[in-house]
């Protein structure tokens, strides 16, 4: 008797699996349910674009529907990648182009977008709909004008944070005066000005519009115009809130925002002038969604603006908002789950801004659905840190910078290590911890042997040795991706725990002690994993002791990559060295 | 432990003798007193603290930065008739005053402000509109925020 489930009925319970984790685990049980995953899955999800190869992910998945790829390691966003990595978006959309035409989304993570790209994008998927990258670069506005003319269907259309080279507001005159699929558009990257006229237009024929993110470049004097063509708007992100305003125009755009009965989400407000604030009133109580990263408002401003959202889930601000900021959204903002708190610098300038420990240690008391934190602070205790995590064990997300270097307790000038101790003892949680300050090997004792279910790891100016590593690699079990930068160790600890790498997506090491002989020696260990030295300014010779800049290794199906620049070495340019099994497929 | 910022990473115990020491090393190894710790340093490092580069643009032109005092302002000085020009860090004035008598010396003649004269001349600027303008009739602080370049004219001309 034939005891497998028909393959209808098994399609049928797989199209229930949201979840590509759930999708991953169901693939492997044996190769009926493999096959019938692999004809069912609509949403791809590839971590690591060097991971595997774009021919074998077009073939394996015959219903993908939507893209999501990930290029240059995280440290890339802060300056550490030099360029020219890698992360070239082409082969992948050359690959979809040809053998899955019905693609309709596409996400890039920190890739390389050419025009040619998105021209081929534009050119080859004709039900195409999404488009969200997100810190990509090398791509101008004419290659956003050929996606917004060409495809008929567009729906979303975003660029978070890309570097675009902007050769002007045209590109906005691209879409067709026949297309009203446009649901969310996000230009707020870009600098030119669009033209008000061709934005005006657009947004009255979009009724679909639930998303607009202007550039800094749209003025004030212009928002309210703009507002009363859509007025179905969940998400504003305004451009510049800055320009002089006569009073009438105050009362328009007031009145303007108080028609968007739907807004939940509020970003932009570049310059936020104080006497602008009540303007906003309106919108609070909705307000879910709260990003003042841009905005200059300090306090006491912002106690006017958050002691009036009541309903706020996320929170993004300066640390203009200091500690008595902070005490008024303890008290106002119960529903909060997320707060990045980024430094404005001013403490450099000696202006007067007191943002402290304390003032995390408020939101922590006050906010029971706190879940994820960002916090930039020039100093912390561990008194603190106990605090927080006693009163938060639900953290899931857990970031703190400390920004001095090396900076112990100021109260006890003890190493952090207790305080980062009761965060991973407490918060059994947690999948993403950043940590900061003096910190010795004990801080990672400690996180190996609580933080079971981290999933991500970043280290700065920390620890002592090589057991630091040792800690993390032996200890952490689901730990994926560990980034570390100026850390006095490397060598023994990772050849020890070289087969811990193979469970991991990667691993940056950057201005560590790690020398060119134990990449090497890795390399040879560790066919299945790439192993990049990254140095911008190698040295003529490298004897096997010298210490190499930077170091990525990553798991890989894919074999080498073909398309490492000079500054990247890996053993397969140097056949002579001897690799024990190359496996590429 | 003291509390400064000369933090040694770590300590010798455990170091590993075979491990190169930052005095050994080809590489400059960021770690230790490298490490921008004091103001200046953390504003010009480009990659700490971790903040994405459209913040840290954002950041670096936030009004509330008096940063005027501190950093310099070079702007290009042209004698006319002069084909080489001379370049000038005007933060380094108080005022109109100390400017002119500085530029009296750079160029050996007098150089003064307003009034045309025969004998001295007259200094004037482009703004930030690239309008030409008279040296002298806004306030110091405003002059320096709209400045671009500098000409010294020729007597009798303006």
């Amino acid at each position: 008797m034939d005891r497998r489930f028909p393959f209808k009925v098994l399609e049928h319970i797989f199209s229930f699996l949201d979840v590509n984790e759930d999708r991953n685990s169901v693939s492997m049980v044996c190769k009926s349910w493999f096959e019938t995953e692999r004809r069912t899955r609509k949403r791809v999800f590839v971590g690591n674009c060097y991971a595997v190869s774009p021919l074998k992910v077009a073939r394996r998945f015959p219903k993908m529907r939507s893209l999501t790829l990930k290029g240059k390691p995280h440290f890339a966003d802060y300056n550490l990648v030099p360029d020219g990595w890698g992360g070239y978006a082409w082969p992948w959309i050359e690959a979809m182009a040809a053998r899955r035409p019905l693609l309709e989304e596409i996400r890039l993570k920190r890739m390389v977008v050419t025009d040619e790209c998105l021209e081929k994008i534009a050119a080859s998927f004709r039900d195409f709909k999404s488009l969200v990258l997100t810190s990509c670069e090398g791509f101008s506005t004419d290659g956003i004008a050929a996606v917004a003319s060409t495809c008929r269907k567009l729906r979303d259309l975003e660029l978070r944070e890309c570097i675009v080279d902007d050769l002007g507001g045209d590109w906005l005159t691209y879409f067709p005066e026949t297309s009203t699929s446009l649901a969310s558009l996000d230009f707020s990257c870009l600098d030119s000005e669009v033209k008000l006229s061709d934005l005006e237009r657009l947004l009255s024929r979009s009724p679909n519009l639930k998303s607009l993110k202007l550039n800094r470049s749209v003025t004030l004097d212009v928002l309210a115009s703009l507002l009363r063509r859509a007025p179905q708007l969940v998400e504003l992100g305004t451009g510049s809130f800055s320009d002089e305003l006569d009073p009438e125009e105050i009362s328009k755009l007031t009145k303007a925002l108080s028609e968007l009965k739907q807004l939940k989400s509020l970003s932009g407000l570049w310059d936020l002038l104080p006497e602008y604030i009540p303007v906003l009133y309106s919108v609070c109580p909705r307000l879910t969604s709260l990003n003042l990263s841009y905005a200059t408002v300090q306090m006491p401003d912002l106690i006017d603006l958050l002691s009036r959202c009541s309903k706020l889930q996320k929170l993004w601000v300066m640390d203009l908002i200091e500690d008595k900021g902070l005490k008024t959204v303890a008290l106002c903002c119960k529903e909060l789950r997320e707060l990045r708190v980024f430094p404005s610098g001013a403490d450099l300038d000696e202006t007067d801004v007191t943002l402290t420990e304390q003032g995390l240690v408020s939101v922590s008391e006050g906010c029971q659905k706190l879940e994820s934190v960002l916090y930039f602070c020039v100093q912390f205790t561990n008194a603190a840190l106990v605090s927080i995590a006693k009163n938060r064990p639900n953290f899931r997300c857990f970031r703190l910078c400390v920004m001095e270097p090396f900076a112990p307790d100021y109260r006890t000038q003890q190493p952090l290590d207790e305080g980062f101790k009761a965060i991973v003892e407490r918060c059994k949680d947690l999948r993403r911890l950043s940590v900061s300050g003096l910190l010795t090997d004990k801080a990672f004792e400690y996180i190996g042997v609580h933080a079971k279910k981290l999933r991500m790891l970043s280290i700065a100016f920390a620890g002592d040795s090589d057991l630091m590593l040792h800690h993390l690699l032996s200890g952490c079990e689901r730990l994926k991706k560990l980034e570390i930068r100026d850390c006095p160790f490397g060598d023994t600890a990772l050849l020890e725990n070289a087969a811990k790498l193979e469970t991991m997506r990667s691993l940056w090491m950057s201005s560590c002690f790690v020398s060119f002989g134990a990449c090497k020696q890795l390399s040879q260990k560790m066919p299945r994993l790439n192993v990049e030295v990254i140095d911008e300014h190698p040295p003529k010779t490298r004897p096997d002791s010298s210490p190499v800049e930077r170091i990525y290794i990553y798991r890989t199906v894919a074999g080498p990559r073909q398309d490492t620049p000079e500054f990247v070495w890996t053993i397969h340019k140097n056949p002579e060295v001897g690799v024990s099994r190359l496996s590429i497929r | 432990m003291e509390n400064s910022n000369s933090y040694s990473p770590y300590s010798s115990s455990s170091v590993d003798s075979t491990k190169p020491s930052p005095s050994e090393s080809s590489v400059n190894l960021s770690l230790s007193l490298t490490f921008p710790s004091t103001s200046s340093q953390r504003e010009t490092s480009q990659d700490w603290p971790p903040i994405k580069p459209r913040l840290r643009d954002t950041l670096k032109s936030l009004c509330l930065r008096q940063r005027r005092y501190n950093t310099a302002l070079f702007v290009k000085v042209y004698m006319e008739g002069v084909p080489i020009g001379r370049k000038l860090d005007l933060s380094t004035f108080s005022g109109y005053e100390s400017l002119l008598e500085n530029l009296s010396h750079m160029f050996d003649t007098s150089v003064i402000c307003g009034n045309r004269d025969r004998k001295h001349h007259v200094l004037t600027y482009q703004d930030k509109d690239g309008d030409w303008m008279m040296v002298g009739d806004i306030p110091w602080d405003m002059f320096l925020e709209t400045v671009r370049r500098l000409k010294i004219t020729r007597p009798e001309r303006c």
